[in-house]
C-alpha cells in the first residue's frame, strides 16, 4: 500500500503541477481548486500507470449507487480515497 | 424586416425517419436508447446508443452517388430532400439562385475517419480511398445538399458542436429576416457513432452506461444519438403567397459565449442568450409557455440549465413547461438542435408538449416542471430552443405558433 499510495500522490502532484508536499493523505483534491477535467486526467495517468480501469463518471461523483459503488470503491475525494482505490483495482488484477 | 416561417420539415432520427414517427415517439416517450452495433465495436465498453437503424441508405441513394456520401451526409441530405417535399415548394430558377443551405455539424465524416485509419495504422494498408476528404468534410453536407437541390444561393456549414445546428438555424433566419434570402435550407447532421468517437467521450467521463434521465435526480450522463433535422425557411410573405402550410414561425435567435471552461456550461452565458433570443424576438418571459431544454441529462448541464431557467423567467419560471428530447432522440450533438428545433415546431403546430421520457425522481435543483414521461396538451404561444454547447457556445432559438 505504502508503496502504491507514494506513486498515487507523485502522479497528482505531476499531474496539478503542484508541490509533493502539499498533498497530504486527507487532502482533498477540491479544495486544491481541482475541477473535473483535472480529476479525468488524473485518472487517465493513474490507469496507464498501473494498468487498471478506474469506473469513474463525472456524473456519479455524488451518486452512492455509481459505477465506483457498484466495483466496490470508494470515492475519489482525497489523496488517501484515491490511493486506496488505486489498491484496490491493482489487488485484484494480481488476485485476477 | 422579413417574417420568417417554417413551412418544411425533414428528419433521420433514431425513432424514424418519417415526421410521423419521430413526433409520435416524442409524444409517448418512447427512447431509442439501447445496444447499438458499429464496426469495431466489441473494443469500446459503451453498450447503448441511440443508433438510427431503420436508414436504408441503398434505396436513397444511387450506388455512384453514394459513394461520395459519408453517413452523415446521407442523414443531411435525405432530410433535406425530405424537408423540400414536405414543404411543397417549387424550386424555381429564382429560387435556384437564391435559396441559401445552412448545415450545423459538429465531427465531420467520422466512419469515413475511423475506415481510413483503421486501413492504415490497423490493416497497414499504404493508402487509403480517392475520396475520403471529400466524403469526410465538415462541409460535406452542406455542399452535397446543394448540389442535389440545385441551390446556388449562399451556403455554408456551422460547427459549433452541441449547438451547430441551432446557430444554423439561427443563422438562417437572420439572413431570411434581413432579405438576404427568400428561402432556407437549413438544420444539422450528425453520424459520429464510430469505436474512435465513442472512445473519445468514454475518455470524457460523460457518458451514462444505462440511460439518459434529463432532470432526473438519478441521472448518469448523456447518451449519444445520431441523426439529421433539416427545415425549409421561407419568408412568411412568400409562404402566404404560395398557400403553404406553416408549422411556426421564427421569433428570435440569441447567441453568447461562456468564456469559461471548456466543458462545464456556465449558467450565466446560457441566461445571456436566451435573453437575447427574446430580446432579438421582441418578446418577453410572459409569452413564453414551452422550453425545448438543452437537457443533456449530465450532472452538470442540467443542474446549470435550471438555475439559469429560474434566472431568465423569474417568477414565471414555475408557469413555464421544459421537457427534455434528449430522452427519447440522444444527444445528436451537430444535429440535436435542429431535431429538437423539429419537435419545437410539431409543438407548436399540434399544441401538444412533449414529455422528458425517463423520468424517475425529482432533483431538488432541478424543480421546474420538466414534463415526466406524459404528454401535456397546453396552449403553446411560444416557445423556446436552447443549445448549449461544450466550450461554452451557447444558442437558442424562440418560435411562435402559425
Amino acid at each position: 500500500m505504502e508503496a502504491i499510495a507514494e506513486e498515487v500522490r507523485q502522479i497528482i502532484s505531476r499531474e496539478l503541477e503542484i508541490p509533493l508536499e502539499s498533498l497530504a493523505p486527507d487532502t482533498a483534491l477540491k479544495d486544491l481548486g481541482v475541477e473535473s477535467l483535472d480529476l479525468i486526467e488524473i485518472i487517465f495517468a493513474l490507469e496507464d500507470k498501473f494498468d487498471i480501469s478506474i469506473p469513474y463518471n463525472a456524473n456519479e461523483a455524488a451518486a452512492a449507487k455509481g459505477a465506483l459503488a457498484k466495483a466496490g470503491l470508494g470515492k475519489l475525494e482525497t489523496v488517501a480515497e484515491i490511493a486506496a482505490a488505486v489498491k484496490g483495482l491493482v489487488d485484484a488484477k494480481i488476485s485476477a | 424586416m422579413n417574417r420568417v416561417v417554417i413551412t418544411g420539415l425533414g428528419v433521420v432520427s433514431p425513432v424514424g425517419c418519417t415526421l410521423e414517427e419521430f413526433w409520435s415517439a416524442l409524444v409517448e416517450g418512447r427512447s431509442a436508447i439501447g445496444p447499438f452495433s458499429i464496426a469495431r465495436g466489441e473494443q469500446g465498453s459503451t453498450r447503448i446508443a441511440a443508433q438510427v437503424s431503420r436508414f436504408d441508405a441503398e434505396s436513397r441513394f444511387e450506388s455512384r452517388k453514394l459513394g461520395l456520401l459519408d453517413r452523415f451526409a446521407q442523414f443531411a441530405l435525405s432530410a433535406a430532400r425530405d424537408a423540400v417535399r414536405d414543404s411543397g415548394l417549387e424550386i424555381t430558377e429564382r429560387l435556384t439562385l437564391e435559396t441559401a443551405t445552412v448545415i450545423g455539424n459538429s465531427s465531420g465524416g467520422q466512419t469515413t475517419v475511423d475506415d481510413s485509419y483503421f486501413k492504415l495504422y490497423g490493416e497497414k494498408s499504404p493508402r487509403v480511398h480517392p475520396l475520403t476528404i471529400p466524403r469526410w468534410m465538415t462541409s460535406a453536407a452542406a455542399s452535397q445538399i446543394s448540389m442535389d437541390l440545385g441551390l446556388k444561393g449562399p451556403a455554408f456549414c456551422v460547427g459549433t458542436a452541441c449547438a451547430a445546428s441551432t446557430h444554423a438555424i439561427g443563422l438562417a433566419f437572420h439572413m431570411l429576416r434581413a432579405g438576404l434570402a427568400p428561402v432556407a435550407v437549413t438544420g444539422g447532421t450528425e453520424a459520429c457513432l464510430t469505436l474512435g468517437s465513442i472512445k473519445s467521450w468514454e475518455a470524457l467521463r460523460v457518458l451514462s452506461q444505462d440511460n439518459c434521465r434529463p432532470f432526473s435526480r438519478t441521472r448518469s450522463g448523456l447518451v449519444l444519438g445520431e441523426g439529421a433535422a433539416v427545415l425549409v425557411l421561407e419568408e412568411r410573405a412568400h409562404a402566404l403567397a404560395r398557400g403553404a402550410r406553416v408549422y411556426a414561425e421564427i421569433l428570435g435567435f440569441g447567441m453568447s459565449a461562456d468564456a469559461g471552461d471548456i466543458t462545464a456550461s456556465d449558467p450565466d452565458g446560457a441566461v445571456r442568450a436566451m435573453r437575447a433570443a427574446l430580446k432579438d424576438a421582441k418578446r418577453n418571459v410572459q409569452d413564453v409557455d414551452y422550453v425545448n431544454a438543452h437537457g443533456t441529462g449530465t450532472m452538470q448541464n442540467d443542474r446549470s440549465e435550471t438555475t439559469a431557467l429560474r434566472t431568465v423567467f423569474g417568477p414565471e419560471a414555475g408557469r413555464i413547461a421544459v421537457s427534455s428530447s434528449k430522452a427519447v432522440l440522444g444527444h445528436g450533438l451537430g444535429a440535436a438542435g435542429a431535431l429538437e428545433m423539429a419537435a419545437t415546431a410539431l409543438a407548436l403546430s399540434e399544441q401538444v408538449i412533449p414529455p422528458t421520457a425517463n423520468f424517475e425522481e425529482v432533483d431538488p435543483e432541478c424543480d421546474l416542471d420538466v414534463v415526466p414521461n406524459i404528454a401535456r396538451q397546453a396552449r403553446i404561444r411560444v416557445a423556446m430552443s436552447n443549445s448549449f454547447a461544450f466550450g461554452g457556445l451557447n444558442a437558442v432559438l424562440l418560435a411562435s405558433r402559425a
